[in-house]
């Protein structure tokens, strides 16, 4: 398995009291693969069911932010590469 | 400073790191002057008046604190940061020919003073001492008599050296009968201020000390001409003034003006450094709601200061002349309520 990859950035260096503040994180790995499944249930008689499809991930990665001054960072979005979060300064 | 840390981790244990830090910055600093300056602490009550502005001539025999006003030591002990606009400006004594004066046992003689600024045509042009006379060492007396008042007064101020340089040099300067263009006057500031403030540093100053230049920042060259990177280094603090002065005029707008020529045309060492605005007014010509105008101030901040470049930390009211508040009452209690908001609160 491949290590994973990842950048965070933030949109500014210095925040006023209140700002808020945007972390985008950019991750990566090359044994993620987004895999889609099409199912069909066929009967003895031969009848078949309309196709169902299901997607999924392989080796998902999870994401974990940690802020040494405390604050809660909250996920406003994610997809799949790019997840962006916020706090408030 | 703190730090954010993103882990990224695989099902098979695989992770993955990154850091990014941030500053969450003081709020800014809402300041005041009173006209003549005069003793403000009775407007600065109940309100977050944390920054102070005055204006002393190095002319003048009573530089730190200044005659009478005890208070500046006063207003400084109890937190409000001092910013000290010290002039080769000549006022503050009546005595317009040299002087001679005792500091610390050493007797200086300085002569009188030999430059003329401010030379709008039809008005009288003040008179100052000159850069030319400074860089000869000849204004050695008054830098020594101001540094020794100031070791004795006991809190540490910013030294805003001139008030408004393009403002003194708009119309030329004259020294000893030599004319000088404003960009000629521009330059010669910049080597008699070095001269300054590098003379001060080299016989020590109270710890806290901090110096500026002064600017209205009402014209770009100007600007660019007064703030090279070698001067740069030697200074804290960039400063401007902001005035509305025309219905047409937004806090946005003036705020940011002399803020977008600094990030456009100064080096990296002034970039670096955080803003004064050591004077800001709204004329109540131009706006009869001063208060109206007075609360937009702070998202104009707040908005500034999200941006690249440097933040503004503090803005000094300028209760006198454009900005006379005019019901002062009124406009009191809008300074108070705007430095009640963030990105002062």
């Amino acid at each position: 398995m491949a290590a994973p990859t990842v950048t965070a950035s933030l949109d500014a260096s210095t925040y006023s009291p209140g700002d808020p503040i945007t972390l985008t994180v950019g991750y990566a790995d090359p044994d993620t693969r987004p895999v889609t499944l099409t199912i069909v249930l066929t009967d003895s008689q031969g009848n078949s069911s309309a196709p169902v499809r299901v997607t999924a991930v392989i080796d998902p990665l999870t994401v974990g932010v940690a802020d040494d001054s405390g604050r809660a960072w909250t996920k406003v979005s994610d997809t799949g590469t790019t997840a962006v979060y916020r706090v408030v300064a | 400073m703190p730090r954010v840390t993103v882990t990224v981790r695989d099902f098979g244990g695989h992770t993955a790191s990154a850091t990014a830090d941030y500053t969450v910055a003081p709020p800014v600093r809402g300041g005041y002057y009173l006209a003549g300056n005069a003793d403000p602490t009775a407007d600065l009550v109940g309100g977050n008046f944390r920054s102070l502005t005055q204006y002393r001539s190095l002319a003048d025999g009573y530089v730190f604190p200044g005659y009478g006003m005890t208070w500046l030591r006063d207003l400084g002990r109890a937190g409000v940061a001092l910013n000290v606009v010290l002039e080769l400006k000549h006022y503050g004594t009546g005595n317009p020919g040299a002087q001679t004066f005792t500091v610390d046992g050493v007797t200086w003689t300085v002569p009188a003073p030999a430059m003329t600024i401010q030379q709008r045509p039809g008005t009288t042009w003040p008179r100052a001492y000159g850069y030319g006379q400074v860089l000869a060492g000849q204004c050695d007396g008054l830098l020594a008599r101001a540094l020794s008042q100031y070791r004795t007064m006991g809190v540490p101020v910013n030294l805003q050296l001139a008030s408004e340089l393009d403002t003194d040099h708009e119309f030329g300067t004259t020294e000893s009968g030599v004319s000088y263009t404003w960009a000629e006057s521009d330059a010669r500031a910049v080597q008699a201020l070095t001269y300054v403030v590098t003379w001060l540093r080299a016989r020590g100053l109270p710890a806290g000390t901090t110096f500026s230049v002064g600017a209205g920042g009402f014209d770009r060259a100007g600007f660019r001409r007064t703030h090279p990177e070698a001067l740069m280094s030697l200074l804290d603090f960039l400063q401007w003034n902001v005035y509305a002065t025309d219905p047409t005029h937004t806090a946005l707008g003036r705020f940011r003006r002399a803020r977008d020529w600094a990030v456009a045309d100064l080096g990296p060492v002034a970039l670096s450094r955080p803003v004064i605005v050591a004077e800001w007014g709204v004329q109540v010509a131009a706006f009869p709601d001063q208060a109206a105008w007075i609360a937009t101030v702070p998202p104009a901040l707040a908005r500034l200061n999200a941006e690249r470049g440097p933040r503004i930390v503090r803005t000094n009211y300028f209760n006198s002349g454009w900005g006379t508040l005019s019901p002062k009452e009124a406009g009191v209690a809008a300074l108070r309520a705007a430095y009640a908001t963030r990105p002062f609160g």
